[in-house]
């Protein structure tokens, strides 16, 4: 879908801008908010630019540097903390060979961190974009980064 | 045509983390291969509880549990179970107790204690389909109150309920809805607040993803009560798996007439819009939540005006949590009195809670209110992994604080839990044990809250990062006192003044963190110490950290890779004179952290040392005493392992002392309280010979009287290290009778041969349950007695004695009484019997231990000749009580740091300071006595052991990096170990040693030389 088509799916009323910052992140490839979508989205909604984007910056999710295919989010929040996390945190950077906040130069991981992901039941835990897992290991972590890149 | 099997699978977000979506898969697949597809009813359900036994498989009708399903395991399960009607037994859950595999749902202690309300449906319907709901109930609270109450009697059975908001703040729903339906204004709203974003809570998600139906219909009914037509569900981004099962229901219900216009054919419509978060853990408070609703930044605001007078778009809104609106249908069906017939005095209804962390049953629960801790902890959540000891529950998430071991008591309700200091909250109960820091965990919480902070006020925004500053100081070992200070005050400040609850209460896991833990505050900041491991700049290795006397493991261990035995045992000796002993009866608190043990298992430290041990001591290494020695002359009182060693310690700092010992022998525990089996009298010989050829003049069948006597001979300063001896009395009926001695003395009599003692026919009574009461047991065996039993109070887990102890003890036949004490002794000038009452838990007492209590009409008789008292020893200070002040509990009151006594220049430690102890934790108050000794004249207290050098070593990943079981040493054959006291375990080969330290992950890479640690810094002073 183009972005105008998904900005256009939004009635004009403000309370539709978080909607409409997520689609419109969604449509990147790599799920990231360019000038022009900001603009855009000030146009139609007839809000001031600075407005617009005085709300996308407050929000965690929302980023306006590029990113990779898959964001890796890992939890930092005390129970999975306490469940190893950190071990986690040092396999991905070694597995991946970037710090956090960083994209691979083959743009398909981004690494950042994430408060508590709500699974604490299997921390440690963490989200590559929708997909949820739990019970890491740097084992496991190893594995799943194969598995990710292979489904190029 | 109905199916004979329904078969639940957990499609919870834990669940589908651990790939049970993928069982699903497979399942389908071999039910088709097997034709069962038209027999067997699989069902994805939400949330079944137990999230760290994902995948789970519930099979009904029987109510077989699966659990940690793989995909291998499906076409057994169909095979066996589905066709044959066999339940796979070993993929059925088993509790550590339970040694019959529980097959039955109901009968697994994680549901027992459990109620069920709001979580009813979740793991039993699919949440993604709308008929299910209505199958059971569904929808038809949402009829009897458009067609049959009015709001005012909705408003009434709320009220009733007591039901009060399950967001955190616990503001009573009835109130809350009356003020919204009496609010002026045309148009009003209702928004159920899914934004869960405090770590640790997971209880939301889980309604939604696993019932959202009856979240829908609670938003209804709300709407319908308060005037609304219109309802937004908040949800966070992060949780895409509730959102899309929340667009189904949404979508569905409106299918189905139960949202949008004239619902139920009356002439109220609502409808529910969702509305995403975006990542800001502000936005879950009410005022920055209606914000983000209305496309702003999630900015709180002041309050007044609420809400309910004046919310999204300036109108009247009723915003409730998800659990809330969860438990409206049930108040509706079944009445306000019902809902308030559950629970405490002050906390109606169930509760739901997240438990995380160092638990074995991780997961949701739901729980009456009353319910204690201990229970949830240690019934429901089944206890602490890997036998560690719990510390704390977390509860309340950021803005909750600490509940310590004595309140396991405490019944869960919003009152008793405020009276810790902690809250309920957002119902998230991170449970810690003995390896996390409070300090390092206090860090987190602000940094988490420092980092969600919206900005706007000053006390929140720079206050905080005030607090985070000194914390990251402080776990990097630049703290200080003022520094706590500092964290109360400003702690303080920024509660009070902050503009919402966010900055209100980000300090509290701070200020119940110095409130309960102080003491590890304190270790921070003045001991540069970090206790359980964690703060990585204040400690070397986990295993030195964790050594009472402060081995320097890593580097023998290195030296060991190489077969260098002789510079492993110099290592030892720096820090620990006695190598020998230690390898054979030290509990080994260094091998309780080792990282290895997260891997696979923990070094086999203690085997390995004694591999150097025997070296050095076969081969006579000898330390020359000092060339020059300094004027001072200083004595020593007791040559037990605390005296030995601050012997050993001060020839190294240039003296020659004078050791002074009552018993014709040197060694004091280890010699008269340790038999042969476990300790060798000639390996304890050898190295108390070393440290006597050091330089140390030891002068045995010489009491010394008092410490005036000690001056007199002119003596500058003394060391006091007299042991514990004497055993406790139990106080029961005829204790005085002749044959019930104490373990200590029946010990000493043999090992200084002072009668001949035979046992032969005679039955013995071991009373308690530490290294005594085994080396006791084990002793009276050995010595002739082929009937000998211990009577301990608590239960198996809870014995002091290690557990190889207890293994050995047992496979030489012993017989063990738990939960079992004695209340009278009976017999004729002697003993004859034992009258015991067994012993059942209650609740827990203040150390979190459980609490036995004499079960009612248990009492028995044991038939017993010898009793022997193992229930702990104290000092015998007659000698000194005039000189020496004492605690409350009979051993030596010393300053803590440098173990001085009230008396200038006299010092203690060991058992007479600490009560029974271990050889390594005297071994470590001798030694430090020797340095304030020699601090005490006005030398340096620093020792001249050879420079250390870095030593080169290297792990090999592909070798050791994978799991590798530890190396166990061959025990004596059984029938030779019961009647003699040859040496039980054999030891390991040299080779093996070897193999062994090549297992080390070595920890210690790359932190600084560890000379440096050898400060000890400063003399505190009133410390509060």
């Amino acid at each position: 879908m183009t972005k105008e088509k998904i900005i256009k799916s939004f009635e004009k009323k403000p309370e539709n801008l978080l909607l409409a910052l997520h689609s419109l992140q969604e449509n990147n490839v790599n799920h990231y908010l360019t000038k022009d979508d900001l603009m855009e989205i000030s146009k139609y909604f007839s809000l001031p630019y600075s407005f617009v984007y005085g709300v996308a910056s407050f929000y965690s999710m929302f980023s306006f540097k590029p990113r990779g295919k898959y964001i890796v989010r890992v939890c930092k929040s005390p129970p999975c903390h306490l469940m190893g996390a950190s071990s986690i945190i040092d396999e991905l950077k070694k597995v991946l060979r970037i710090n956090f906040g960083e994209t691979t130069k083959d743009n398909l991981f981004t690494l950042e961190f994430s408060s508590c992901l709500g699974v604490c039941g299997v921390a440690p835990a963490m989200m590559i974009n929708e997909e949820v897992f739990g019970n890491l290991t740097p084992q496991r972590i190893r594995k799943i980064i194969e598995e990710k890149r292979e489904e190029k | 045509m109905r199916k004979r099997l329904d078969v639940l699978i957990c499609a919870g977000a834990n669940c589908v983390s651990s790939h049970s979506l993928d069982i699903k898969k497979k399942l389908e697949e071999e039910l088709e291969k097997n034709q069962l597809k038209d027999e067997v009813n699989i069902v994805e359900t939400g949330c079944m509880g137990p999230c760290q036994l994902g995948p789970i498989m519930i099979v009904y009708p029987d109510g077989s549990f699966y659990i940690r399903l793989k995909e291998e395991d499906v076409s057994n399960i169909v095979k066996e179970h589905f066709l044959k009607g066999r339940p796979v037994k070993r993929l059925l859950w088993t509790t550590p107790e339970a040694t019959k595999v529980i097959e039955e749902k109901k009968k697994i202690p994680f549901f027992e204690k459990q109620k069920k309300i709001v979580l009813a449906n979740c793991g039993k319907i699919n949440p993604e389909n709308i008929e299910e709901y209505i199958a059971v109930g569904g929808y038809e609270a949402l009829a009897k109150v458009l067609t049959k109450m009015s709001s005012e009697k909705v408003i009434e059975e709320i009220t009733k309920s007591k039901l009060v908001g399950r967001g955190g703040a616990g503001f009573p729903t009835g109130l809350k809805w009356k003020f919204v339906k009496e609010s002026q204004g045309d148009e009003k709203y209702v928004i159920c607040n899914a934004d869960e974003g405090d770590p640790g809570a997971f209880k939301d998600r889980a309604i939604l993803e696993g019932d959202p139906h009856t979240v829908i219909e609670g938003m209804a009914i709300a709407g319908y009560t308060v005037g609304a037509n219109n309802g937004y569900i908040y949800i966070r981004a992060e949780y895409p798996l509730a959102i899309k099962r929340l667009e189904i229901a949404i979508e569905q219900a409106r299918k189905y007439g139960l949202l949008g216009k004239n619902i139920f054919e009356t002439n109220f419509n609502f409808d529910i819009e969702l509305r995403m978060g975006a990542g800001a853990f502000i936005a879950g408070e009410e005022t920055a939540l209606i914000a983000s609703i209305e496309g702003k930044r999630g900015m709180p605001h002041q309050k007044p005006p609420y809400p309910a007078q004046k919310g999204v778009w300036g109108k009247p809104t009723l915003i409730n949590n998800v659990e809330t609106l969860a438990n409206i249908r049930h108040i509706m069906l079944n009445g306000g009195d019902w809902f308030s017939s559950i629970g405490t005095e002050n906390s109606k209804g169930t509760k739901l809670f997240a438990l995380s962390g160092k638990v074995n049953n991780t997961g949701l629960i739901e729980i009456p209110f009353g319910l204690t801790l201990g229970e949830v902890i240690f019934d429901i959540g089944g206890g602490i992994p890997k036998g560690k000891k719990f510390k704390a529950i977390q509860m309340g998430g950021p803005s909750g604080g600490y509940i310590t071991s004595e309140f396991l008591n405490l019944p869960v309700d919003y009152k008793e839990i405020e009276k810790t200091g902690a809250i309920i909250g957002s119902a998230g109960m991170i449970v810690l044990d003995e390896d996390n820091c409070m300090v390092n965990m206090a860090k987190f919480f602000i940094e988490f809250t420092m980092s969600e902070s919206c900005g706007q006020c000053t006390p929140c925004r720079i206050g905080l990062k005030q607090m985070y500053d000194i914390l990251d100081r402080i776990t990097n070992g630049e703290g200080t006192l003022e520094d706590l200070e500092e964290l109360e005050i400003l702690g303080n400040q920024i509660k009070s003044t902050s503009l919402c609850a966010l900055g209100g209460t980000a300090p509290n896991p701070v200020l119940t963190g110095l409130k309960y833990f102080r003491d590890e505050f304190i270790e921070h900041v003045v001991n540069k110490k970090c206790r359980a491991g964690v703060c990585a700049s204040l400690f070397y290795a986990p295993c030195v950290n964790s050594c009472p006397a402060g081995v320097d493991v890593p580097r023998y261990l290195a030296h060991m890779t190489a077969g260098r035995l002789k510079e492993a045992f110099l290592i030892h000796m720096e820090h620990n004179p006695f190598p020998s002993v230690c390898a054979r009866v030290c509990p080994a608190f260094c091998e309780n952290p080792c990282e290895r043990g997260k891997f696979d298992e923990s070094i086999a430290i203690r085997e390995v040392k004694r591999l150097f041990a025997d070296w050095a001591t076969e081969s006579g290494v000898e330390f020359a005493p000092p060339q020059k020695l300094k004027k001072e002359k200083v004595a020593i009182v007791g040559s037990g392992p605390a005296g030995l060693s601050c012997a050993f310690y001060l020839t190294r700092l240039g003296y020659k002392p004078v050791l002074f010992e009552s018993l014709p022998v040197p060694g004091g525990m280890m010699q008269v309280g340790i038999p042969d089996y476990r300790l060798p009298k000639d390996a304890l010989e050898q190295e108390i010979k070393r440290i006597v050829k050091s330089g140390v003049d030891l002068r045995l069948n010489s009491p010394v009287n008092s410490v005036k006597e000690l001056k007199d001979m002119g003596f500058d300063a003394i060391f006091i290290s007299v042991g514990a001896h004497c055993s406790e009395q139990l106080g029961v009926k005829s204790e005085e009778l002749k044959g019930v001695i104490g373990g200590i003395e029946f010990l000493q009599d043999i090992s200084l041969k002072r009668k001949n003692i035979n046992l032969k026919d005679k039955k013995v009574i071991v009373v308690g349950g530490g290294s005594t009461a085994m080396d006791a047991a084990r002793t009276a065996l050995r010595v002739g007695s082929k009937d000998v039993s211990v009577v301990y109070r608590r239960s198996r887990e809870e014995m002091p004695a290690q557990a190889s102890e207890i293994n050995e003890a047992m496979e030489e036949g012993i017989k063990f009484y738990f939960l079992t004490n004695p209340v009278e002794f009976s017999g004729n000038k002697r003993i004859e019997k034992v009258k015991c009452i067994k012993m059942e838990f209650k609740g827990f007492d203040k150390s979190g231990r459980r609490r036995p209590i004499p079960k009612e009409g248990s009492k028995f008789e044991i038939e017993g000749d010898l009793v022997l008292l193992c229930i702990g020893q104290r000092p015998e200070l007659s000698k000194f009580s005039e000189e020496l002040e004492t605690n409350k509990n009979g051993t030596l009151k010393v300053d803590k740091v440098t173990l001085e006594t009230n008396i200038k220049g006299v010092y203690a430690g060991g058992d007479a300071v600490l009560g029974p102890s271990t050889v390594v934790e005297a071994v470590e108050q001798g030694r430090k006595a020797s340095i304030f000794i020699d601090k005490f004249f006005g030398y340096d207290g620093e020792f001249s052991f050879p420079q250390r050098d870095i030593v080169e070593t290297s792990f090999n990943e592909d070798e050791y990096l994978k799991v590798i079981p530890r190396k166990t040493p061959k025990l004596e054959e059984i029938e030779k170990r019961i009647k003699s006291f040859v040496e039980v375990n054999k030891g390991l080969l040299l080779e093996e040693a070897i193999e062994e330290s090549k297992r080390c992950l070595k920890c210690d890479r790359g932190k600084e030389i560890y000379r440096e640690r050898e400060k000890i810094v400063g003399e505190l002073e009133e410390v509060a």
